[in-house]
C-alpha cells in the first residue's frame, strides 16, 4: 500500500483514541470496508506495541542522595561568587568614579591656569601688548591700537638661583662653564655668607652656552628658580620655579626680549601644573603637534643649545647688540 | 527553596519506600503546595513519585545510562531551584517533564554521542525469533504478543536503536506517547507546541519506523 500522509495521520491519531466520535466511526468503517486500510492500522498498531514493549528503566538508588550533592554544589556556586562579584563590582565601581573626578579635577586646574594666563591683566607697570583706546565717555570702544612687539632685542636682565647641599663643588663647576663660554673676564663673583653670586654679561649665544653647560651638575641643585625682569623695572619680573637648564637655556636663546618674557611665562605655567600633577611631570601627548598644550600656552620653541648648534637660527636677529646680564645665585642649603 | 542539607536521611530504603507509598495517594497540587512552602518531605514524595518515569523517558531519548541518570539529577534540582515560581497555570506533571525533556533535548543537540546512527550501516542481522517477530510487527491480519516483543532483547535493542534514528522532536513525542502514555494534550504543553503539530509529528515518526522496519525485512 502506497504511505499515504493523511491517513497515516487519521489511523495514528485513531490508534490514540485523538479523534472525534464521527472521525472514529469514519475510521472504522473505512477499516471495515478497505482490506488495505485495516493492514496500515494494524502495522502501525503493532510498531507501537514495539515501543510499549520496552522496558521501564529504574533510576539509581541514589538520586535523591545525588541531587542533594548537586544542590549543595548548586548553593555554593550561586552564593559565593556573587558576593565576591558584587564586592569586586563596587571596588571597581567607586575606583572608576574616583579616576574619573580626579581626571576632571586636573582637567579643571589645567585649564583653569591656562585661562588665567590667556585673561590675566598685565603687571602695572609693564609693557602692553596691546591697549585699549577709549572714548572719555568710557565703555564703549573706539578702536584698538596695537602696540608691536619688541622690534629691536635690548637684551634683558635676569637672575638664576639655585640652591645645593654642595657648594663648593657646584661653585667650581659653574666657575668653570663660566670661563669656557668665554666670559671670563666679564663675571663678577661675590662670596657672601653661604652663597656664591656671579654676574655676567654677554651676547645671548654666549650666555646660552653657560645656561646648558651647567646640565652636567643639575642635579646636584635641589631647587632651580630662573627670574627674567621685564624691560621696566618697576614691572613684575616672571618666575620660573623648577627650571631646568634645557628651559632656562631656551628662555634665553629667545630672539627678543619679548619672546624670552613669553617663554619664561609659558615654562612657569608648565612647571607649576607638573608639580600640582601626579608624579610632577607633565608632557604633551604630541610634543610636535601645534594643538598641544605646549603650543597653547604659546611657548616659543628654544633654538638648539652646545657649542655647535646644527640648525642655522631663521629670522632677524640683532647679533651683537643684544646684551644678557643673568645673576648666578648658589646658595647652599647645608 | 527546599534545603538540601535537610534531605540527608532520604537515602534509607524504607524511608523511600513509605514515601512513595504515600506519595501515590496524594495530589501533586498538596505535594507543589508544601514544598512551596518549604516542606522537605513533600519534595522528596515528588522526587520519589516521578524519578523512575523522568529517567525512563530520559534514557529513551537519550541512550546513555551516565548522562540521563545526570539529567534527572538536574532536571530534580531545577525543580527544587524553581518550586517557587511554578504557579499552577500547567499541571506540575507537564511542568516537571516539560524541564527533563528540554534539558535532555539539549543535551542531545551539544552532545556527539546522541548523534543519529543510520540502521543501513549497522549489523541489522536478526536471528530467526526476532525476523518471525519482526514479520509480525509487519503482519496485516493479526496483533503481537506484546510479551513475546518484552522477551526478546534483540528486539527491544532494535526498537531504542529506531527511536534514536527519529529526529529530535518526533523521537520526543513518540517517547512522550507510546512511552510515558501522555494524551495529545500534554505533549503539547509539555513540548509548547501546537496539538496539530504533535498530531502529524507522531503520524509522521510511526510511518517512519513502519517503514524502515519493513525495509529490514526485505
Amino acid at each position: 500500500m502506497k504511505p499515504n500522509p493523511n491517513l497515516d495521520e487519521l489511523l495514528s491519531s485513531f490508534m490514540d483514541g485523538e479523534l472525534s466520535p464521527r472521525q472514529r466511526t469514519e475510521v472504522q468503517r473505512m477499516a471495515t470496508r478497505d482490506a488495505q486500510v485495516a493492514r496500515r492500522l494494524q502495522q502501525l498498531q503493532n510498531c507501537r506495541s514495539l515501543f510499549r514493549s520496552l522496558p521501564v528503566e529504574k533510576a539509581p538508588n541514589d538520586l535523591l542522595e545525588q541531587i542533594r550533592v548537586s544542590l549543595e554544589r548548586h548553593s555554593l556556586l550561586q552564593e559565593q561568587p556573587v558576593v565576591r562579584r558584587r564586592s569586586i563590582g563596587a571596588w571597581q565601581l567607586a575606583f572608576r568614579r574616583l579616576v574619573a573626578a580626579a581626571a576632571v579635577l586636573v582637567l579643571m586646574g589645567v585649564l583653569g591656569v591656562v585661562v588665567y594666563q590667556i585673561v590675566s591683566p598685565a603687571p602695572q607697570g609693564a609693557v602692553p601688548l596691546a591697549s585699549d583706546t577709549r572714548s572719555p565717555s568710557g565703555g564703549e570702544r573706539d578702536r584698538t591700537t596695537v602696540i608691536p612687539l619688541t622690534v629691536a632685542d635690548a637684551g634683558f636682565t635676569g637672575r638664576l638661583e639655585l640652591r645645593t647641599a654642595r657648594l663648593a663643588y657646584a661653585d667650581t663647576f659653574v666657575a668653570r662653564a663660566i670661563e669656557n663660554s668665554g666670559l671670563s673676564g666679564q663675571d663678577q663673583s661675590d662670596l657672601v655668607g653661604n652663597k656664591r653670586v656671579y654676574r655676567v654679561t654677554g651676547t645671548r649665544e654666549s650666555v646660552q652656552r653657560l645656561v646648558a653647560s651647567l646640565s652636567g651638575v643639575w642635579q646636584n641643585f635641589e631647587g632651580a628658580v630662573l627670574q627674567v625682569d621685564r624691560p621696566e623695572n618697576a614691572a613684575t619680573p616672571v618666575v620660573v620655579e623648577g627650571v631646568t637648564p634645557e628651559e632656562a637655556a631656551g628662555i634665553v636663546a629667545q630672539n627678543s626680549t619679548q619672546a624670552s618674557l613669553e617663554a619664561a611665562a609659558g615654562y612657569a605655567v608648565m612647571n607649576r601644573v607638573a608639580k600640582a600633577m601626579p608624579g610632577g611631570e607633565f608632557r604633551p601627548l604630541i610634543q610636535d603637534d601645534p594643538s598641544s598644550l605646549l603650543a597653547a600656552l604659546s611657548i616659543p620653541r628654544p633654538r638648539e643649545t652646545g657649542p655647535e648648534p646644527s640648525t642655522p637660527v631663521t629670522g632677524v636677529r640683532p647679533e651683537g647688540k643684544a646684551q644678557v646680564s643673568l645673576t648666578i645665585v648658589l646658595k647652599s642649603t647645608m | 527553596m527546599v534545603d538540601p542539607r535537610l534531605m540527608t536521611e532520604s537515602s534509607d530504603l524504607n524511608h523511600e519506600v513509605s514515601l512513595r507509598a504515600a506519595s501515590i495517594n496524594i495530589d501533586d497540587s498538596v505535594l507543589v503546595r508544601q514544598a512551596q512552602a518549604g516542606d522537605t518531605p513533600s519534595m522528596e514524595r515528588l522526587i520519589l513519585k516521578y524519578q523512575h518515569r523522568i529517567y525512563n523517558v530520559i534514557l529513551k531519548m537519550c541512550p546513555n545510562a551516565d548522562d540521563a541518570a545526570e539529567l534527572t539529577q538536574e532536571t530534580f534540582v531545577k525543580v527544587i531551584e524553581s518550586i517557587e515560581k511554578f504557579k499552577g497555570r500547567s499541571s506540575f506533571y507537564t511542568w516537571l517533564f516539560r524541564i527533563a525533556v528540554n534539558l535532555t533535548l539539549n543535551h542531545c543537540q551539544r552532545s556527539a554521542r546522541t548523534a543519529t546512527r543510520s540502521l543501513d550501516a549497522e549489523e541489522t542481522d536478526p536471528d530467526s525469533d526476532t525476523s518471525q517477530l519482526l514479520k509480525d510487527l509487519l503482519s496485516d491480519d493479526r496483533a503481537v504478543d506484546p510479551a513475546a516483543l518484552a522477551q526478546s532483547r534483540e528486539l527491544c535493542d532494535l526498537a531504542k536503536r529506531l527511536l534514536l534514528e527519529l529526529e529530535e522532536p518526533q523521537r520526543a513525542v513518540v517517547v512522550l506517547r507510546d512511552i510515558e502514555g501522555m494524551d495529545y494534550a500534554q505533549i503539547a504543553d509539555v513540548l509548547d507546541v501546537e496539538l496539530g503539530t504533535v498530531r502529524s509529528r507522531l503520524s509522521r515518526a510511526r510511518s517512519h519506523l513502519r517503514d524502515t522496519l519493513e525495509n529490514m525485512l526485505k
